[in-house]
Protein backbone atom coordinates (compact mmCIF):
# COMPACT_ATOMS: atom_id res chain seq x y z
CA UNK A 1 0.00 0.00 0.00
CA UNK A 2 2.82 2.42 0.92
CA UNK A 3 4.57 1.69 -2.37
CA UNK A 4 1.34 2.33 -4.25
CA UNK A 5 0.88 5.69 -2.54
CA UNK A 6 4.53 6.64 -3.17
CA UNK A 7 4.14 5.69 -6.83
CA UNK A 8 0.95 7.75 -7.14
CA UNK A 9 2.67 10.78 -5.59
CA UNK A 10 5.66 10.42 -7.96
CA UNK A 11 3.36 10.17 -10.98
CA UNK A 12 1.54 13.32 -9.80
CA UNK A 13 4.79 15.27 -9.35
CA UNK A 14 6.07 14.11 -12.75
CA UNK A 15 2.81 15.17 -14.39
CA UNK A 16 3.03 18.59 -12.72
CA UNK A 17 6.66 19.06 -13.74
CA UNK A 18 5.87 18.00 -17.29
CA UNK A 19 3.42 20.87 -17.55
CA UNK A 20 5.86 23.54 -16.31
CA UNK A 21 8.54 25.61 -17.98
CA UNK A 22 9.99 25.61 -21.49
CA UNK A 23 8.99 27.66 -24.53
CA UNK A 24 5.42 27.62 -25.82
CA UNK A 25 4.67 24.89 -28.36
CA UNK A 26 2.34 25.40 -31.36
CA UNK A 27 -0.09 22.99 -29.70
CA UNK A 28 -0.22 25.06 -26.49
CA UNK A 29 -0.64 28.26 -28.48
CA UNK A 30 -3.40 26.68 -30.53
CA UNK A 31 -5.25 25.70 -27.32
CA UNK A 32 -4.89 29.22 -26.00
CA UNK A 33 -6.19 30.75 -29.24
CA UNK A 34 -9.04 28.19 -29.13
CA UNK A 35 -10.08 29.70 -25.79
CA UNK A 36 -10.11 33.16 -27.38
CA UNK A 37 -12.18 31.85 -30.32
CA UNK A 38 -14.71 30.19 -27.98
CA UNK A 39 -14.97 33.24 -25.71
CA UNK A 40 -15.48 35.63 -28.63
CA UNK A 41 -18.18 33.33 -30.06
CA UNK A 42 -19.94 33.19 -26.70
CA UNK A 43 -19.66 36.96 -26.37
CA UNK A 44 -21.25 37.30 -29.79
CA UNK A 45 -24.18 35.08 -28.71
CA UNK A 46 -24.66 37.20 -25.58
CA UNK A 47 -24.36 40.44 -27.57
CA UNK A 48 -27.02 39.20 -30.01
CA UNK A 49 -29.43 38.70 -27.10
CA UNK A 50 -28.62 42.22 -25.87
CA UNK A 51 -29.27 43.58 -29.37
CA UNK A 52 -32.61 41.73 -29.61
CA UNK A 53 -33.64 42.67 -26.03
CA UNK A 54 -33.91 38.97 -25.11
CA UNK A 55 -31.80 38.97 -21.96
CA UNK A 56 -31.61 40.50 -18.48
CA UNK A 57 -29.25 43.47 -18.22
CA UNK A 58 -27.69 42.27 -14.94
CA UNK A 59 -26.93 38.83 -16.39
CA UNK A 60 -25.48 40.35 -19.58
CA UNK A 61 -23.23 42.66 -17.56
CA UNK A 62 -21.97 39.98 -15.16
CA UNK A 63 -21.47 37.37 -17.86
CA UNK A 64 -19.67 39.82 -20.16
CA UNK A 65 -17.38 40.65 -17.21
CA UNK A 66 -16.72 36.92 -16.63
CA UNK A 67 -15.90 36.41 -20.31
CA UNK A 68 -13.68 39.45 -20.26
CA UNK A 69 -11.84 37.94 -17.27
CA UNK A 70 -11.24 34.73 -19.26
CA UNK A 71 -9.79 36.73 -22.16
CA UNK A 72 -7.59 38.86 -19.88
CA UNK A 73 -6.24 35.74 -18.16
CA UNK A 74 -5.47 34.15 -21.53
CA UNK A 75 -3.77 37.34 -22.74
CA UNK A 76 -1.59 37.41 -19.61
CA UNK A 77 -0.60 33.77 -20.12
CA UNK A 78 0.22 34.41 -23.76
CA UNK A 79 2.19 37.54 -22.95
CA UNK A 80 4.26 35.79 -20.28
CA UNK A 81 5.01 32.68 -22.34
CA UNK A 82 8.28 32.39 -24.23
CA UNK A 83 8.21 31.46 -27.92
CA UNK A 84 11.43 30.25 -29.55
CA UNK A 85 10.07 29.55 -33.02
CA UNK A 86 9.53 32.68 -35.17
CA UNK A 87 6.10 31.62 -36.49
CA UNK A 88 4.89 30.80 -32.95
CA UNK A 89 6.18 34.15 -31.65
CA UNK A 90 4.38 35.99 -34.48
CA UNK A 91 1.10 34.14 -33.88
CA UNK A 92 1.44 34.69 -30.12
CA UNK A 93 1.80 38.42 -30.60
CA UNK A 94 -1.26 38.52 -32.88
CA UNK A 95 -3.20 36.48 -30.33
CA UNK A 96 -2.38 38.96 -27.55
CA UNK A 97 -3.57 41.78 -29.79
CA UNK A 98 -6.76 39.88 -30.65
CA UNK A 99 -7.43 39.23 -26.97
CA UNK A 100 -7.27 42.98 -26.35
CA UNK A 101 -9.85 43.66 -29.06
CA UNK A 102 -12.16 40.90 -27.78
CA UNK A 103 -11.90 42.38 -24.28
CA UNK A 104 -12.84 45.83 -25.62
CA UNK A 105 -15.92 44.49 -27.43
CA UNK A 106 -17.02 42.60 -24.30
CA UNK A 107 -16.50 45.81 -22.34
CA UNK A 108 -19.18 47.47 -24.52
CA UNK A 109 -21.76 44.91 -23.26
CA UNK A 110 -20.52 45.27 -19.70
CA UNK A 111 -20.80 49.05 -19.70
CA UNK A 112 -24.16 49.32 -21.49
CA UNK A 113 -26.04 45.99 -21.28
CA UNK A 114 -29.30 47.72 -22.23
CA UNK A 115 -27.93 49.43 -25.36
CA UNK A 116 -29.37 47.46 -28.26
CA UNK A 117 -27.42 49.27 -30.99
CA UNK A 118 -24.19 48.86 -29.04
CA UNK A 119 -25.05 45.18 -28.56
CA UNK A 120 -25.41 44.75 -32.32
CA UNK A 121 -22.02 46.40 -32.94
CA UNK A 122 -20.39 44.18 -30.29
CA UNK A 123 -22.04 41.12 -31.83
CA UNK A 124 -20.59 41.80 -35.27
CA UNK A 125 -17.16 42.64 -33.87
CA UNK A 126 -17.01 39.52 -31.71
CA UNK A 127 -18.17 37.38 -34.61
CA UNK A 128 -15.29 38.69 -36.67
CA UNK A 129 -12.78 38.19 -33.85
CA UNK A 130 -13.92 34.62 -33.38
CA UNK A 131 -13.30 33.93 -37.07
CA UNK A 132 -9.93 35.67 -36.89
CA UNK A 133 -8.95 33.46 -33.95
CA UNK A 134 -9.99 30.35 -35.85
CA UNK A 135 -7.87 31.37 -38.86
CA UNK A 136 -4.93 32.10 -36.59
CA UNK A 137 -5.17 28.69 -34.90
CA UNK A 138 -5.63 26.90 -38.25
CA UNK A 139 -2.47 28.56 -39.56
CA UNK A 140 -0.28 27.02 -36.86
CA UNK B 1 -50.05 13.96 -4.61
CA UNK B 2 -48.81 11.72 -1.79
CA UNK B 3 -47.12 9.47 -4.38
CA UNK B 4 -45.39 12.51 -5.92
CA UNK B 5 -44.07 13.65 -2.53
CA UNK B 6 -42.94 10.12 -1.63
CA UNK B 7 -40.21 10.17 -4.30
CA UNK B 8 -38.63 13.42 -3.02
CA UNK B 9 -35.57 11.62 -1.60
CA UNK B 10 -34.72 10.15 -5.00
CA UNK B 11 -35.29 13.49 -6.72
CA UNK B 12 -33.01 15.50 -4.41
CA UNK B 13 -30.34 12.78 -4.36
CA UNK B 14 -30.34 12.72 -8.17
CA UNK B 15 -30.70 16.46 -8.87
CA UNK B 16 -28.16 17.36 -6.19
CA UNK B 17 -25.99 14.41 -7.12
CA UNK B 18 -25.46 14.52 -10.82
CA UNK B 19 -26.73 17.94 -11.80
CA UNK B 20 -24.46 19.82 -9.42
CA UNK B 21 -22.43 22.90 -10.37
CA UNK B 22 -19.62 20.91 -12.01
CA UNK B 23 -21.91 18.50 -13.82
CA UNK B 24 -24.10 21.28 -15.22
CA UNK B 25 -21.07 22.77 -16.94
CA UNK B 26 -19.63 19.33 -17.79
CA UNK B 27 -22.85 18.32 -19.59
CA UNK B 28 -22.80 21.58 -21.54
CA UNK B 29 -19.10 21.05 -22.35
CA UNK B 30 -19.86 17.53 -23.61
CA UNK B 31 -22.65 18.89 -25.84
CA UNK B 32 -20.52 21.81 -27.05
CA UNK B 33 -17.36 19.75 -27.69
CA UNK B 34 -18.40 16.32 -28.96
CA UNK B 35 -22.18 16.70 -29.24
CA UNK B 36 -24.78 13.95 -29.11
CA UNK B 37 -22.54 10.89 -29.84
CA UNK B 38 -21.76 10.65 -26.09
CA UNK B 39 -25.44 10.56 -25.05
CA UNK B 40 -25.34 6.80 -24.39
CA UNK B 41 -23.06 7.37 -21.41
CA UNK B 42 -25.87 9.07 -19.46
CA UNK B 43 -28.25 6.06 -19.30
CA UNK B 44 -25.28 3.78 -18.54
CA UNK B 45 -24.52 5.91 -15.46
CA UNK B 46 -28.20 6.30 -14.53
CA UNK B 47 -28.87 2.54 -14.59
CA UNK B 48 -25.76 2.03 -12.42
CA UNK B 49 -26.86 4.50 -9.75
CA UNK B 50 -30.42 3.09 -9.84
CA UNK B 51 -29.06 -0.43 -9.22
CA UNK B 52 -26.97 0.66 -6.22
CA UNK B 53 -29.46 3.16 -4.80
CA UNK B 54 -32.25 0.59 -4.91
CA UNK B 55 -29.95 -1.95 -3.26
CA UNK B 56 -28.84 0.46 -0.50
CA UNK B 57 -32.46 1.52 0.17
CA UNK B 58 -33.48 -2.13 0.41
CA UNK B 59 -30.61 -2.80 2.84
CA UNK B 60 -31.77 0.10 5.04
CA UNK B 61 -35.37 -1.14 4.93
CA UNK B 62 -34.27 -4.60 6.11
CA UNK B 63 -31.28 -3.92 8.39
CA UNK B 64 -31.67 -0.17 9.24
CA UNK B 65 -27.97 0.22 8.34
CA UNK B 66 -26.88 3.15 6.14
CA UNK B 67 -23.94 2.84 3.81
CA UNK B 68 -21.11 4.02 6.04
CA UNK B 69 -22.11 1.58 8.79
CA UNK B 70 -21.68 -1.18 6.17
CA UNK B 71 -18.27 0.26 5.24
CA UNK B 72 -17.22 0.18 8.89
CA UNK B 73 -18.48 -3.35 9.47
CA UNK B 74 -17.01 -4.86 6.29
CA UNK B 75 -13.62 -3.12 6.13
CA UNK B 76 -12.21 -3.00 9.64
CA UNK B 77 -10.65 0.06 11.25
CA UNK B 78 -7.79 0.98 8.89
CA UNK B 79 -9.59 0.67 5.58
CA UNK B 80 -12.79 2.22 6.90
CA UNK B 81 -10.79 5.19 8.23
CA UNK B 82 -9.09 5.56 4.84
CA UNK B 83 -12.50 5.44 3.14
CA UNK B 84 -13.82 8.03 5.60
CA UNK B 85 -10.93 10.45 5.04
CA UNK B 86 -11.02 10.10 1.25
CA UNK B 87 -14.80 10.52 1.14
CA UNK B 88 -14.65 13.55 3.45
CA UNK B 89 -12.00 15.24 1.29
CA UNK B 90 -14.07 14.60 -1.83
CA UNK B 91 -17.35 15.67 -0.25
CA UNK B 92 -16.05 18.81 1.44
CA UNK B 93 -14.24 19.95 -1.73
CA UNK B 94 -17.51 19.46 -3.60
CA UNK B 95 -19.39 21.32 -0.85
CA UNK B 96 -17.01 24.27 -1.28
CA UNK B 97 -17.60 24.17 -5.04
CA UNK B 98 -21.40 24.13 -4.57
CA UNK B 99 -21.33 27.11 -2.17
CA UNK B 100 -19.08 28.96 -4.61
CA UNK B 101 -21.51 28.03 -7.41
CA UNK B 102 -24.43 29.45 -5.41
CA UNK B 103 -22.47 32.68 -5.03
CA UNK B 104 -21.98 32.90 -8.81
CA UNK B 105 -25.65 32.15 -9.55
CA UNK B 106 -26.96 34.75 -7.09
CA UNK B 107 -24.50 37.30 -8.45
CA UNK B 108 -25.97 36.80 -11.95
CA UNK B 109 -29.28 38.02 -10.49
CA UNK B 110 -28.08 40.97 -8.41
CA UNK B 111 -24.43 41.85 -9.32
CA UNK B 112 -22.97 42.73 -5.93
CA UNK B 113 -20.04 40.34 -5.43
CA UNK B 114 -19.60 36.59 -5.60
CA UNK B 115 -18.01 36.40 -2.14
CA UNK B 116 -20.90 38.34 -0.60
CA UNK B 117 -23.40 35.93 -2.12
CA UNK B 118 -21.38 32.91 -0.96
CA UNK B 119 -22.00 34.25 2.56
CA UNK B 120 -25.70 34.77 1.77
CA UNK B 121 -25.86 31.21 0.42
CA UNK B 122 -24.21 29.83 3.56
CA UNK B 123 -26.72 31.63 5.79
CA UNK B 124 -29.64 30.52 3.58
CA UNK B 125 -28.55 26.87 3.55
CA UNK B 126 -27.86 26.87 7.31
CA UNK B 127 -31.30 28.39 7.97
CA UNK B 128 -32.99 25.83 5.70
CA UNK B 129 -31.18 22.98 7.50
CA UNK B 130 -32.14 24.35 10.91
CA UNK B 131 -35.77 25.25 10.26
CA UNK B 132 -36.97 22.72 7.66
CA UNK B 133 -37.63 19.08 8.47
CA UNK B 134 -35.77 16.49 6.38
CA UNK B 135 -38.81 15.96 4.13
CA UNK B 136 -39.13 19.73 3.67
CA UNK B 137 -35.50 20.03 2.55
CA UNK B 138 -36.03 17.24 0.03
CA UNK B 139 -39.17 18.83 -1.37
CA UNK B 140 -38.02 22.44 -1.55
CA UNK B 141 -34.65 21.74 -3.17
CA UNK B 142 -35.61 18.62 -5.14
CA UNK B 143 -38.81 19.93 -6.70
CA UNK B 144 -37.74 23.55 -7.30
CA UNK B 145 -34.62 22.10 -8.95
CA UNK B 146 -37.03 20.63 -11.47
CA UNK B 147 -37.23 24.10 -13.06
CA UNK B 148 -34.27 22.64 -14.96
CA UNK B 149 -36.90 20.80 -17.01
CA UNK B 150 -36.76 24.00 -19.10
CA UNK B 151 -33.83 22.30 -20.84
CA UNK B 152 -36.14 19.55 -22.08
CA UNK B 153 -38.47 22.17 -23.54
CA UNK B 154 -35.44 24.03 -24.93
CA UNK B 155 -33.98 20.98 -26.61
CA UNK B 156 -37.39 20.27 -28.22
CA UNK B 157 -37.87 23.87 -29.37
CA UNK B 158 -34.38 23.99 -30.87
CA UNK B 159 -35.60 21.33 -33.31
CA UNK B 160 -32.81 18.77 -33.02
CA UNK B 161 -32.02 16.06 -35.55
CA UNK B 162 -33.86 13.12 -33.93
CA UNK B 163 -31.98 10.55 -36.00
CA UNK B 164 -28.70 11.94 -34.68
CA UNK B 165 -30.02 11.85 -31.12
CA UNK B 166 -31.18 8.26 -31.56
CA UNK B 167 -27.74 7.28 -32.87
CA UNK B 168 -26.20 9.03 -29.85
CA UNK B 169 -27.73 6.41 -27.57
CA UNK B 170 -25.86 3.64 -29.40
CA UNK B 171 -22.22 3.28 -28.27
CA UNK B 172 -19.69 3.46 -31.05
CA UNK B 173 -15.98 2.76 -31.31
CA UNK B 174 -14.00 5.98 -31.25
CA UNK B 175 -10.31 6.77 -31.28
CA UNK B 176 -10.50 10.34 -29.94
CA UNK B 177 -9.42 10.57 -26.29
CA UNK B 178 -11.67 13.58 -25.77
CA UNK B 179 -14.73 11.47 -26.70
CA UNK B 180 -13.81 8.90 -24.03
CA UNK B 181 -13.03 11.65 -21.54
CA UNK B 182 -16.62 12.85 -21.77
CA UNK B 183 -18.02 9.28 -21.77
CA UNK B 184 -16.12 8.43 -18.57
CA UNK B 185 -17.01 11.79 -17.01
CA UNK B 186 -20.73 11.42 -17.73
CA UNK B 187 -20.85 7.90 -16.27
CA UNK B 188 -18.78 8.90 -13.22
CA UNK B 189 -20.97 11.98 -12.59
CA UNK B 190 -23.98 9.72 -12.05
CA UNK B 191 -22.04 7.54 -9.59
CA UNK B 192 -20.55 10.16 -7.25
CA UNK B 193 -20.20 8.50 -3.82
CA UNK B 194 -21.95 11.19 -1.76
CA UNK B 195 -25.22 10.51 -3.63
CA UNK B 196 -25.38 6.99 -2.28
CA UNK B 197 -24.32 8.03 1.24
CA UNK B 198 -27.06 10.67 1.25
CA UNK B 199 -29.66 8.32 -0.22
CA UNK B 200 -29.09 5.47 2.25
CA UNK B 201 -28.89 7.81 5.27
CA UNK B 202 -31.98 9.61 3.97
CA UNK B 203 -33.81 6.29 3.93
CA UNK B 204 -32.94 5.92 7.64
CA UNK B 205 -34.13 9.51 8.26
CA UNK B 206 -37.44 8.62 6.63
CA UNK B 207 -37.72 5.46 8.73
CA UNK B 208 -38.08 3.01 5.84
CA UNK B 209 -38.91 -0.58 6.70
CA UNK B 210 -39.91 -3.67 4.76
CA UNK B 211 -43.25 -2.09 3.85
CA UNK B 212 -41.39 0.64 1.92
CA UNK B 213 -39.86 -1.54 -0.79
CA UNK B 214 -42.11 0.01 -3.46
CA UNK B 215 -41.31 3.54 -2.23
CA UNK B 216 -37.60 2.69 -2.45
CA UNK B 217 -37.98 1.35 -5.97
CA UNK B 218 -39.99 4.40 -7.07
CA UNK B 219 -37.45 6.79 -5.51
CA UNK B 220 -34.45 5.14 -7.07
CA UNK B 221 -35.97 4.64 -10.53
CA UNK B 222 -38.04 7.83 -10.98
CA UNK B 223 -35.71 10.19 -9.10
CA UNK B 224 -32.49 9.17 -10.81
CA UNK B 225 -34.17 8.78 -14.22
CA UNK B 226 -35.42 12.38 -13.91
CA UNK B 227 -31.88 13.52 -13.13
CA UNK B 228 -30.64 11.59 -16.16
CA UNK B 229 -33.31 13.11 -18.39
CA UNK B 230 -32.25 16.63 -17.40
CA UNK B 231 -28.60 15.73 -18.05
CA UNK B 232 -29.54 14.50 -21.53
CA UNK B 233 -31.59 17.64 -22.19
CA UNK B 234 -28.72 19.98 -21.20
CA UNK B 235 -26.35 18.02 -23.41
CA UNK B 236 -28.73 18.03 -26.40
CA UNK B 237 -29.58 21.73 -26.07
CA UNK B 238 -25.88 22.58 -25.76
CA UNK B 239 -25.08 20.50 -28.83
CA UNK B 240 -27.68 22.60 -30.72
CA UNK B 241 -26.55 26.01 -29.47
CA UNK B 242 -22.86 25.81 -28.53
CA UNK B 243 -21.32 23.25 -30.87
CA UNK B 244 -22.15 25.02 -34.18
CA UNK B 245 -20.76 28.27 -32.74
CA UNK B 246 -17.56 26.60 -31.47
CA UNK B 247 -18.25 27.54 -27.85
CA UNK B 248 -16.71 25.53 -25.05
CA UNK B 249 -18.41 26.61 -21.81
CA UNK B 250 -16.36 27.46 -18.76
CA UNK B 251 -19.00 28.87 -16.43
CA UNK B 252 -22.56 28.27 -15.30
CA UNK B 253 -23.55 31.48 -17.12
CA UNK B 254 -23.01 29.70 -20.44
CA UNK B 255 -25.36 26.92 -19.34
CA UNK B 256 -28.06 29.53 -18.64
CA UNK B 257 -27.33 31.24 -21.96
CA UNK B 258 -28.30 27.97 -23.70
CA UNK B 259 -31.83 28.13 -22.21
CA UNK B 260 -32.09 31.79 -23.20
CA UNK B 261 -31.74 31.02 -26.91
CA UNK B 262 -35.21 29.49 -27.46
CA UNK B 263 -37.13 31.19 -24.64
CA UNK B 264 -35.37 34.54 -24.10
CA UNK B 265 -35.71 35.95 -20.55
CA UNK B 266 -38.22 33.32 -19.39
CA UNK B 267 -35.76 30.57 -20.32
CA UNK B 268 -32.94 32.42 -18.57
CA UNK B 269 -34.91 32.88 -15.33
CA UNK B 270 -36.20 29.29 -15.25
CA UNK B 271 -32.68 28.01 -15.89
CA UNK B 272 -31.25 30.08 -13.03
CA UNK B 273 -34.05 29.09 -10.62
CA UNK B 274 -33.44 25.43 -11.49
CA UNK B 275 -29.67 25.82 -11.17
CA UNK B 276 -30.03 27.68 -7.86
CA UNK B 277 -32.10 24.93 -6.26
CA UNK B 278 -30.21 22.05 -7.87
CA UNK B 279 -26.90 23.46 -6.62
CA UNK B 280 -28.58 24.24 -3.28
CA UNK B 281 -29.70 20.59 -3.19
CA UNK B 282 -26.13 19.50 -3.92
CA UNK B 283 -24.94 21.70 -1.06
CA UNK B 284 -27.42 20.00 1.28
CA UNK B 285 -26.46 16.54 -0.07
CA UNK B 286 -22.74 17.10 0.45
CA UNK B 287 -23.00 18.81 3.85
CA UNK B 288 -25.21 16.05 5.22
CA UNK B 289 -23.19 13.26 3.58
CA UNK B 290 -19.99 14.46 5.23
CA UNK B 291 -21.67 14.74 8.65
CA UNK B 292 -23.49 11.40 8.24
CA UNK B 293 -20.28 9.58 7.29
CA UNK B 294 -18.30 10.98 10.21
CA UNK B 295 -21.09 10.27 12.72
CA UNK B 296 -21.70 6.75 11.40
CA UNK B 297 -17.98 5.97 11.43
CA UNK B 298 -17.63 7.26 15.00
CA UNK B 299 -20.84 5.64 16.22
CA UNK B 300 -22.47 8.96 17.20
CA UNK B 301 -26.17 9.67 17.34
CA UNK B 302 -27.01 11.31 14.02
CA UNK B 303 -29.84 12.55 11.84
CA UNK B 304 -32.18 15.40 11.08
CA UNK B 305 -35.06 13.34 12.48
CA UNK B 306 -33.81 14.22 15.98
CA UNK B 307 -33.58 17.74 17.36
CA UNK B 308 -30.20 19.08 16.24
CA UNK B 309 -29.48 20.39 19.74
CA UNK B 310 -29.93 16.89 21.19
CA UNK B 311 -26.99 15.52 19.15
CA UNK B 312 -24.24 18.13 19.54
CA UNK B 313 -21.43 16.15 17.88
CA UNK B 314 -23.44 15.55 14.69
CA UNK B 315 -24.70 19.15 14.66
CA UNK B 316 -21.23 20.60 15.25
CA UNK B 317 -19.73 18.45 12.48
CA UNK B 318 -22.50 19.54 10.08
CA UNK B 319 -21.82 23.20 10.95
CA UNK B 320 -18.06 22.62 10.77
CA UNK B 321 -18.24 21.10 7.28
CA UNK B 322 -20.41 23.99 6.09
CA UNK B 323 -17.83 26.45 7.44
CA UNK B 324 -14.93 24.59 5.80
CA UNK B 325 -16.85 24.61 2.51
CA UNK B 326 -17.46 28.34 2.98
CA UNK B 327 -13.76 28.95 3.63
CA UNK B 328 -12.85 27.02 0.46
CA UNK B 329 -15.38 29.03 -1.59
CA UNK B 330 -14.08 32.33 -0.11
CA UNK B 331 -10.60 31.65 -1.49
CA UNK B 332 -12.07 32.57 -4.87
CA UNK B 333 -11.20 29.22 -6.41
CA UNK B 334 -13.18 28.45 -9.57
CA UNK B 335 -15.99 26.06 -8.51
CA UNK B 336 -15.86 24.23 -11.83
CA UNK B 337 -12.13 23.51 -11.47
CA UNK B 338 -12.72 22.52 -7.86
CA UNK B 339 -15.24 19.86 -8.85
CA UNK B 340 -12.68 18.51 -11.34
CA UNK B 341 -10.16 18.10 -8.49
CA UNK B 342 -12.92 16.52 -6.39
CA UNK B 343 -13.39 13.89 -9.10
CA UNK B 344 -9.70 12.99 -8.76
CA UNK B 345 -10.23 12.45 -5.02
CA UNK B 346 -13.34 10.35 -5.72
CA UNK B 347 -11.23 7.72 -7.47
CA UNK B 348 -10.24 5.60 -4.45
CA UNK B 349 -13.65 6.14 -2.88
CA UNK B 350 -15.76 4.88 -5.77
CA UNK B 351 -15.07 1.11 -5.48
CA UNK B 352 -14.78 1.32 -1.67
CA UNK B 353 -18.22 2.95 -1.50
CA UNK B 354 -20.05 0.47 -3.70
CA UNK B 355 -18.50 -2.87 -2.70
CA UNK B 356 -20.11 -3.16 0.79
CA UNK B 357 -23.57 -2.49 -0.68
CA UNK B 358 -23.08 -5.32 -3.14
CA UNK B 359 -21.71 -7.72 -0.52
CA UNK B 360 -24.55 -7.07 1.94
CA UNK B 361 -27.21 -7.05 -0.79
CA UNK B 362 -26.00 -10.51 -1.84
CA UNK B 363 -25.92 -11.81 1.76
CA UNK B 364 -29.01 -13.95 2.44
CA UNK B 365 -28.23 -14.05 6.18
CA UNK B 366 -28.74 -10.28 6.40
CA UNK B 367 -31.31 -9.71 3.67
CA UNK B 368 -33.49 -12.83 4.02
CA UNK B 369 -36.15 -12.90 1.31
CA UNK B 370 -35.04 -9.43 0.13
CA UNK B 371 -31.61 -10.69 -0.98
CA UNK B 372 -30.47 -9.58 -4.47
CA UNK B 373 -32.12 -11.54 -7.26
CA UNK B 374 -30.17 -12.79 -10.31
CA UNK B 375 -30.65 -9.50 -12.22
CA UNK B 376 -29.48 -7.31 -9.32
CA UNK B 377 -26.46 -9.62 -8.78
CA UNK B 378 -25.41 -9.57 -12.43
CA UNK B 379 -25.95 -5.82 -12.82
CA UNK B 380 -24.30 -5.15 -9.46
CA UNK B 381 -21.10 -7.02 -10.30
CA UNK B 382 -21.04 -5.69 -13.87
CA UNK B 383 -21.29 -2.12 -12.59
CA UNK B 384 -18.74 -2.75 -9.86
CA UNK B 385 -16.32 -3.89 -12.60
CA UNK B 386 -17.15 -0.77 -14.60
CA UNK B 387 -16.56 1.44 -11.54
CA UNK B 388 -13.09 -0.09 -11.11
CA UNK B 389 -12.31 0.60 -14.79
CA UNK B 390 -13.56 4.19 -14.41
CA UNK B 391 -11.39 4.67 -11.35
CA UNK B 392 -8.32 3.95 -13.48
CA UNK B 393 -9.49 5.60 -16.72
CA UNK B 394 -10.70 8.93 -15.32
CA UNK B 395 -7.35 10.44 -14.24
CA UNK B 396 -5.52 9.07 -17.28
CA UNK B 397 -8.04 10.68 -19.66
CA UNK B 398 -8.06 13.88 -17.61
CA UNK B 399 -4.31 14.28 -18.12
CA UNK B 400 -4.31 13.00 -21.73
CA UNK B 401 -7.01 15.44 -22.89
CA UNK B 402 -5.95 18.36 -20.71
CA UNK B 403 -9.31 18.29 -18.98
CA UNK B 404 -11.28 17.68 -22.18
CA UNK B 405 -10.04 20.79 -23.97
Amino acid sequence: MRRLVAFAVLVGIAALLAGCGGPMTPDELSRSIGTLESTAAEGSLLAKDVADDRTKATFARVHARDLSGVVDHEAEKLNDAQADQADVARAKSRAVNLAGRIGTALGQIQIAPGDEAGGRRAQHALDRFSQDAKKLADGL
Amino acid sequence: MKAVFSIALGVIAAIGGFIDIGDLVFNAQAGGSVGTPVLWAVPVGVVGIIVFAEMSGRIVAVSKKPNFVLVKERYGRRLSTFTLVASLVLTVLTLGAELGGLGFVLNYFFDVSVNFFVLVALIGIAAAIYFLPFGGLERVFGYLGLALLVYIAASLKLDPDWGEIGRGFVPESHSAAVYWYFVVGLISAALMPYEIYFYSSGAVEEGWDESDMKVNRANSIVGFALGGLISVAILVASAQVLKPAGISPTSVGTVALVAEQPYAQVGLILAFVGILFAVGGATIDTAFSAAYNLAQHQGWKWGKRFRLLSEPRFTLSLAGFLLIGFAIAQTGVDPIELTEYAVIFSIPVLPLTYLPILLVGNDRNVMGKYVNGPLARVLGWAYFGLICVLAVAAPVLFVATNGGS
